[in-house]
C-alpha cells in the first residue's frame, strides 16, 4: 500500500463523517476536502505521521462555493506526497481553528488572510497586524471579490505599527526599513545588551505590490509568467515556471520534453548566479568586498550567459503556459559549455580561497546557530535548513520537470551556523553545473521537431487546483493556483522560500553579537520582494509634500525626545 | 625658518592627505577587478561635501563642534610633526605628550560628536570607537616610549629618532606590533569595526553630512597620512645629512608603500567582530610593552 | 598558512585584470536576439490588437476614434520587454531592438504613437482572433477599443460596433478607486 493510499484511509478512519473527499489528482498530489470542524484533527494528524507544514492559502469563494476557503498544505518529503487540506467557513461566520499553537510556521499564514480576507483564527497567539499597512483602513479586507484591485485609501499620517517595548536591560537598535546590509526594506527592531542582541521583533510586508490581487482581477493565463517573473529580483524563473508548472497541472496539460529541459537550463542558470551573488553579498556583509567582487566577476559570465540564451540578463521570459518561448540550439549549448567550464574552473579556486581563509572561519562559525530540531519547528527550507543537517531538496523529493532523469547529489552541512549555509552553497554551484551539463546531453538527443510549447485547444476549466514546488535558490518556493473563470486564475498562492525562513530568524539571532545582525539575516538570502508579493497596497496619499528642513529637524528631533 | 616648517608641514600634509586616500581606493580597486575611481576623486567629493548642507540633526552645539575639534587637533598634532628631520619651532614648546593629547582628543571629538548625535548607531559606533581608542593609544604610547627610552629625551625630533636608535629585537617587535596596530589606526578592514558601514552604517559619522561630514572625512585622511608618517620617521628614519627635499621625498615614497600595504591588507581581510579585535588589541597590548621591556634591557 | 592563503587570493584578482567598463564612455553592445525596446513597423501594422491584448504590463493603448482611425499607443516606460508582442504580432510588424538606454526626463522620448487606417470586416469589425492557435491566448478583447491613452489606461471594455457614447464616456476618464478620508 502506498504512502497516498494509507493516508487517504487514515483520514477517512480518522474524521468519518467530515471527510468530505479526498483525491488524487495527480501522482503525488492528494486534495483533501474537509469540515472545518475537523481541520485541527487533520492538520495535527499528518504532523504526527511526519509532515512538513508548507503554506496556508485562503480565498473568497463566496460568489461560486460556500463561503471562504482555506487551504493549508503539508509535504512528506520521503514519499514525494503533498497533501492539501481545504475547509470552508460561511461568509457570515470567517473563523478557522488556528493551527499556529502546534505548527508555529504557520503563524505569518493565518496573520496574512486575518488582514486580507477578514478571517479569524481561535486561538491565534499573536495576532498583529503581518501584511497591510499600518494606516490600511480597518473593514476592508483587498483580497475579498468585491474590493476592485486598484483601490486606493488615503494615506494616514499619525499612524504607526505599534513595536514591542525593548526588554528591561536592553535597548533597541532600529535596522530598517532602510539599512545597508538589507537590500530591500524590512525592519528589524533588535534588542540589544551592549553588543548582544536579546531578541528582535520584524515587521516586513512594505513592499506590497498586489500580484496576486492583480492576477485574479486583471491579468490573464499566459500574462501572469511574465508578471511572476518579477515578484523576485533574483529567482524569477523559479515563479514563473512554478506558476505554469500549478496551471499545468490543474488543467492536466503535458508539456513536451524539450520544454522541461529548457526550464531546467534556465533554472539551474538562475541557481548559480543566485548562489554566486549570494556569496558576494555574504562577503560584503563580513566586511570582505574583494569576495564579493570576485564572485560578481564570475557571475557576470553567467548573465553573459543568460542574456545570450534569453534577450535578458534576469527576466528570462522564456516560460509560458504549456512550454517555453526560445530553444536552446547547438550554437547556444555550445557557449553554455564554454562558460560553464570557465565558471567551475573559477569557482574551484575561489571556493579554496575561501574555505581556507581563517578570518571567514572566525566571522561566520558558531554564528547563526539554530538546531536541528529548531529547524524542523520553524520548516526551514532550502541551503538554510541543509545547513542544519536536513536533506530536503523539491528536485529530489518531489521532482518536477524532468530533474528525476538526472542525477545530482543534495549537499548538506551539519555545522549549523552560517558557515554550514555557505558551504552547502558553495557546493551546489558545482551541483547545478552538473545538472545543465546533464540537460544539454539530453537536449542534443532530442528530436529536432519536438515543440517548444504545446497548444491548448480548449479553455482550461475552473475550480481546479493545482500545486506546484520549484527548488529555488533559497529554498522550496510553492505556488498554488485555483482555476478560475475568465481566462484567469481564481486564486494564485506564491509562498517563496523567505517566507518561512525568515519567520525564523529572530531564533537565529538570539544571543549573538549585533556585529552578526548582517550575516545572519544575510544567510537567509532574504528575498523581502518575494515574500511581500501579496497585495494592493500604495501608499502615496494622493498629492506629495515637500517637508522644509526646519520641518524635517523638528519632526526627527520629536522623534528622539519622544523616546 | 622654524616657522615655515609649521606650514610646510600643515601644506604638505593637508594637499596630499586625500591624494592617498585616491592610492588606496584605486589599489583596492586593481584589488576586486574593478577600474576604480581616478586618483584624484577624493579631492572632489571633499568639495562637492563642502558644498552641501550641514544638517544638524540633533540640534546640539556639541555636535556642530565635534568636527572642527577634531579636525583642529589633528592639524595640531601634524603641526609637530618633524616632517623630514625638521624640527618645528612648535616642538620647543611641546613633547611626546602633547602629541599623544592632540591624537586622544582627535578620537574624543568623534566620540562626542557620535553621542551628540543621539542617533543609536552612532553611540554603538561610539562605544566601539571608545574601546579601540582605550586599546590603542597605549600601542602609540609605548612606541614613542620606545624612542624615550633611547634617546632619554621626551622631545619630539629625539624620542622619533629613538626608535630606530637600536636595531634589536625590540625595534623589530615594534616594528611589527605598530604595523598591525597602523591597520586600527587606519579604520581599515580588518580593523574597521568602529565604522563598519554594512553593521552601523559608518556608526559616529551616521549623522553628518555636508562640510560637517567633509571635515571629519578630512581628519581621517589626515590621521591615516599622520600615523603611516609616524611610522616612517620613527622606524625607518634613514636621513640624509644634507637634502630636507630628498628626505622629503623619499619619506613620501615610503609613506606611499606603506598605504599600498594597508590598502592589500584592507582589501583581503574581513571585519572583524569587537569582541575578537578586543582580544587582538590586548595582545598588541602586551608585546609592545614587552617589546618597551625589552629596550630598557638594552636589546 | 595565512600569508599564503592571502597570496592566493591576491592571485586570483590579478589574474582576473581589470574586467569593469568604463561604461557611459565606451558603449556596451548588446547581443543578438536581445529584447530591448520594441520598434512598431508602420507599414506593416495592421491595427489587430495583438500586442495589446497580451501585453502583461498593459502598456500598449488602442483607441478607436472613429469608425476607420485607431491609434495605438505604446509607453515604454511601463514596459517590461518580454517581447509578447513581437512574438504574437501575425504580421511581425515588431521587433526587439537593441536599445537599451532609455533613461530620459520626456515621456515622449519613449513613446510610440500609430495612427492607422482600418477597413471594416464584415463579420467582426476587427479579425484577428483566429491567427493564434493556442485558445488561452485567443480569449481577448475584439472589436472596437476605447482605451484612455491620455492616463494611459487600457479599459477592459470594447464593442463588437463602434460606439459614439462608449468613445464620449472614456474621454475624461479617470483611474478609479480612490477613497476619500
Amino acid at each position: 500500500m502506498s504512502r497516498a493510499e494509507e493516508l487517504v484511509l487514515w483520514l477517512r478512519k480518522e474524521l468519518g463523517g467530515n471527510l468530505i473527499s479526498a483525491e488524487a489528482t495527480a501522482p503525488g498530489r492528494i486534495f483533501v476536502d474537509l469540515k472545518r470542524e475537523a481541520l485541527v484533527t487533520a492538520a495535527a494528524g499528518l504532523m504526527n505521521r511526519g509532515a512538513r507544514y508548507q503554506v496556508g492559502v485562503g480565498y473568497d469563494a463566496r460568489k461560486s462555493g460556500p463561503g471562504f476557503a482555506l487551504v493549508h498544505t503539508f509535504a512528506f518529503d520521503k514519499d514525494s506526497l503533498l497533501v492539501a487540506i481545504r475547509t470552508f467557513a460561511p461568509g457570515d461566520d470567517p473563523e478557522f481553528d488556528s493551527l499556529t499553537p502546534f505548527i508555529p510556521g504557520a503563524g505569518w499564514s493565518e496573520r496574512e488572510y486575518q488582514d486580507l480576507l477578514g478571517l479569524k483564527f481561535r486561538n491565534n497567539p499573536n495576532s498583529k497586524r503581518l501584511v497591510l499597512s499600518d494606516d490600511w483602513p480597518t473593514g476592508i479586507y483587498p483580497l475579498r471579490q468585491e474590493v476592485p484591485h486598484d483601490l486606493m485609501p488615503p494615506a494616514a499620517e499619525e499612524v504607526a505599527f505599534r513595536l514591542e517595548e525593548a526588554p528591561p536591560g536592553t535597548s533597541i537598535v532600529p535596522f530598517g526599513p532602510f539599512h545597508a546590509s538589507l537590500h530591500e526594506p524590512a525592519h528589524f527592531s533588535v534588542y540589544v545588551d551592549g553588543e548582544d542582541i536579546k531578541g528582535c521583533e520584524y515587521r516586513g510586508f512594505m513592499t506590497h505590490r498586489g500580484i496576486e490581487k492583480l492576477a485574479q482581477t486583471e491579468l490573464t493565463y499566459n500574462d501572469i509568467p511574465f508578471v511572476a517573473e518579477r515578484i523576485c529580483g533574483i529567482c524569477g524563473s523559479v515563479h514563473s515556471v512554478n506558476y505554469a508548472q500549478a496551471v499545468e497541472a490543474a488543467a492536466g496539460i503535458r508539456i513536451s520534453r524539450r520544454a522541461e529541459f529548457i526550464r531546467m537550463v534556465a533554472l539551474e542558470l538562475e541557481r548559480l548566479h543566485s548562489h554566486l551573488l549570494w556569496i558576494g553579498v555574504a562577503g560584503h556583509l563580513i566586511g570582505f568586498d574583494t569576495v564579493f567582487m570576485q564572485a560578481w566577476r564570475i557571475r557576470e559570465k553567467i548573465m553573459w550567459l543568460a542574456e545570450r540564451l534569453t534577450g535578458n540578463r534576469k527576466t528570462y521570459g522564456m516560460v509560458i503556459i504549456g512550454g517555453v518561448r526560445r530553444d536552446i540550439n547547438q550554437d547556444r549549448s555550445q557557449d553554455i559549455r564554454v562558460v560553464l567550464r570557465e565558471v567551475e574552473r573559477e569557482m574551484l579556486s575561489l571556493e579554496k580561497a575561501i574555505l581556507k581563509d581563517r578570518t571567514i572561519h572566525k566571522r561566520t562559525r558558531g554564528v547563526g546557530y539554530l538546531s536541528p530540531e529548531e529547524a524542523v519547528k520553524w520548516n526551514l527550507v532550502g541551503p538554510v535548513a541543509r545547513a542544519r543537517g536536513l536533506s530536503i531538496d523539491a528536485r529530489r523529493d518531489h521532482p518536477y520537470a524532468a530533474y528525476d532523469e538526472v542525477e545530482f547529489e543534495v549537499p548538506v552541512a551539519d555545522s549549523c551556523d552560517v558557515w554550514g549555509t555557505l558551504v552547502v552553497r558553495l557546493k551546489e554551484v558545482y551541483q547545478a553545473i552538473r545538472i545543465i551539463n546533464q540537460c544539454l546531453d539530453k537536449l542534443e538527443r532530442l528530436p529536432r521537431n519536438e515543440p517548444l510549447s504545446v497548444d491548448l485547444e480548449g479553455p482550461i476549466p475552473p475550480g481546479r487546483q493545482g500545486l506546484s514546488l520549484v527548488e529555488a535558490p533559497r529554498g522550496e518556493a510553492v505556488h498554488y493556483v485555483l482555476t478560475g473563470e475568465d481566462n484567469r486564475p481564481g486564486r494564485w498562492r506564491v509562498r517563496a522560500p523567505t517566507y518561512p525562513n525568515l519567520q525564523a530568524v529572530p531564533a537565529m539571532l538570539l544571543n549573538n553579537k549585533l556585529a552578526d545582525f548582517p550575516i545572519i539575516v544575510g544567510s537567509i538570502d532574504p528575498c523581502i520582494s518575494c515574500t511581500d508579493r501579496v497585495l494592493v497596497v500604495e501608499r502615496s496619499s494622493g498629492q506629495a509634500r515637500l517637508l522644509s528642513r526646519q520641518e524635517l529637524e523638528s519632526i526627527s528631533r520629536q522623534k528622539r525626545s519622544g523616546k | 625658518m622654524n616657522a615655515t616648517a609649521v606650514v610646510i608641514n600643515l601644506i604638505y600634509f593637508l594637499a596630499l592627505a586625500p591624494f592617498l586616500e585616491g592610492v588606496m581606493r584605486k589599489v583596492t580597486a586593481r584589488i576586486q577587478s574593478r577600474q576604480g575611481p581616478p586618483l584624484y576623486q577624493p579631492y572632489l567629493d571633499l568639495l562637492k561635501l563642502l558644498g552641501k548642507e550641514n544638517l544638524n540633526a540633533a540640534g546640539h552645539p556639541v555636535f556642530r563642534l565635534a568636527p572642527l575639534l577634531a579636525f583642529a587637533s589633528v592639524l595640531s598634532a601634524v603641526a609637530l610633526l618633524p616632517l623630514a628631520g625638521w624640527s618645528s619651532f612648535l616642538a620647543h614648546s611641546s613633547d611626546l605628550m602633547t602629541l599623544i593629547y592632540f591624537l586622544t582628543l582627535s578620537g574624543f571629538s568623534i566620540l562626542i560628536g557620535a553621542l551628540a548625535s543621539g542617533n543609536p548607531f552612532a553611540s554603538v559606533g561610539a562605544s566601539r570607537e571608545m574601546m579601540t581608542i582605550i586599546m590603542l593609544e597605549p600601542v602609540l604610547a609605548m612606541t614613542l616610549i620606545l624612542g624615550v627610552v633611547s634617546s632619554g629625551s621626551l622631545s619630539l625630533l629625539p624620542a622619533t629618532a629613538g626608535v630606530s636608535a637600536t636595531r634589536g629585537f625590540s625595534y623589530f617587535l615594534m616594528m611589527a606590533v605598530y604595523l598591525v596596530a597602523l591597520q586600527a589606526f587606519v579604520s581599515r578592514q580588518p580593523f574597521d569595526i568602529p565604522e563598519a558601514e554594512v553593521e552601523i552604517l559608518e556608526g559616529p559619522y551616521v549623522e553628518y553630512s555636508g562640510p560637517n561630514y567633509a571635515l571629519f572625512r578630512y581628519t581621517l585622511n589626515l590621521k591615516r597620512m599622520f600615523y603611516s608618517w609616524l611610522f616612517v620617521v620613527g622606524f625607518l628614519g634613514f636621513l640624509l645629512p644634507e637634502g630636507p627635499v630628498l628626505n622629503l621625498v623619499i619619506q613620501t615614497g615610503l609613506v606611499l608603500v606603506l598605504f599600498v600595504l594597508i590598502s592589500v591588507v584592507g582589501a583581503t581581510h574581513p571585519r572583524f567582530r569587537m569582541d575578537q579585535a578586543l582580544k587582538f588589541y590586548a595582545g598588541l597590548v602586551m608585546l609592545s610593552l614587552l617589546a618597551v621591556g625589552l629596550r630598557v634591557k638594552g636589546w | 598558512m595565512w600569508l599564503w592563503n592571502k597570496i592566493k587570493q591576491l592571485a586570483i584578482s590579478f589574474r582576473a585584470g581589470v574586467v569593469t567598463l568604463r561604461y557611459p564612455f565606451e558603449s556596451r553592445p548588446a547581443p543578438e536576439d536581445f529584447r530591448g525596446q520594441p520598434v512598431w513597423d508602420h507599414a506593416k501594422c495592421i491595427g489587430c490588437a495583438g500586442c495589446a491584448n497580451h501585453c502583461p504590463a498593459r502598456t500598449i493603448f488602442l483607441r478607436d476614434i472613429c469608425q476607420e482611425v485607431r491609434i495605438l499607443l505604446y509607453d515604454s516606460s511601463r514596459c517590461t520587454y518580454c517581447g509578447r508582442c513581437a512574438d504574437l504580432c501575425p504580421e511581425k510588424a515588431i521587433t526587439m531592438s537593441d536599445r537599451f538606454e532609455l533613461a530620459t526626463d520626456n515621456r515622449q522620448d519613449i513613446t510610440q504613437t500609430i495612427e492607422l487606417f482600418m477597413m471594416t470586416c464584415q463579420r467582426c469589425g476587427r479579425c484577428y482572433d483566429l491567427e493564434i492557435k493556442n485558445y488561452i491566448d485567443r480569449l481577448s478583447r475584439l472589436g472596437y477599443r476605447y482605451d484612455s491613452l491620455e492616463v494611459r489606461k487600457v479599459i477592459q471594455r470594447s464593442t463588437a460596433d463602434f460606439s459614439p457614447e462608449e468613445l464620449e464616456k472614456t474621454i475624461g476618464y479617470e483611474r478609479p478607486g480612490r477613497l476619500d478620508k
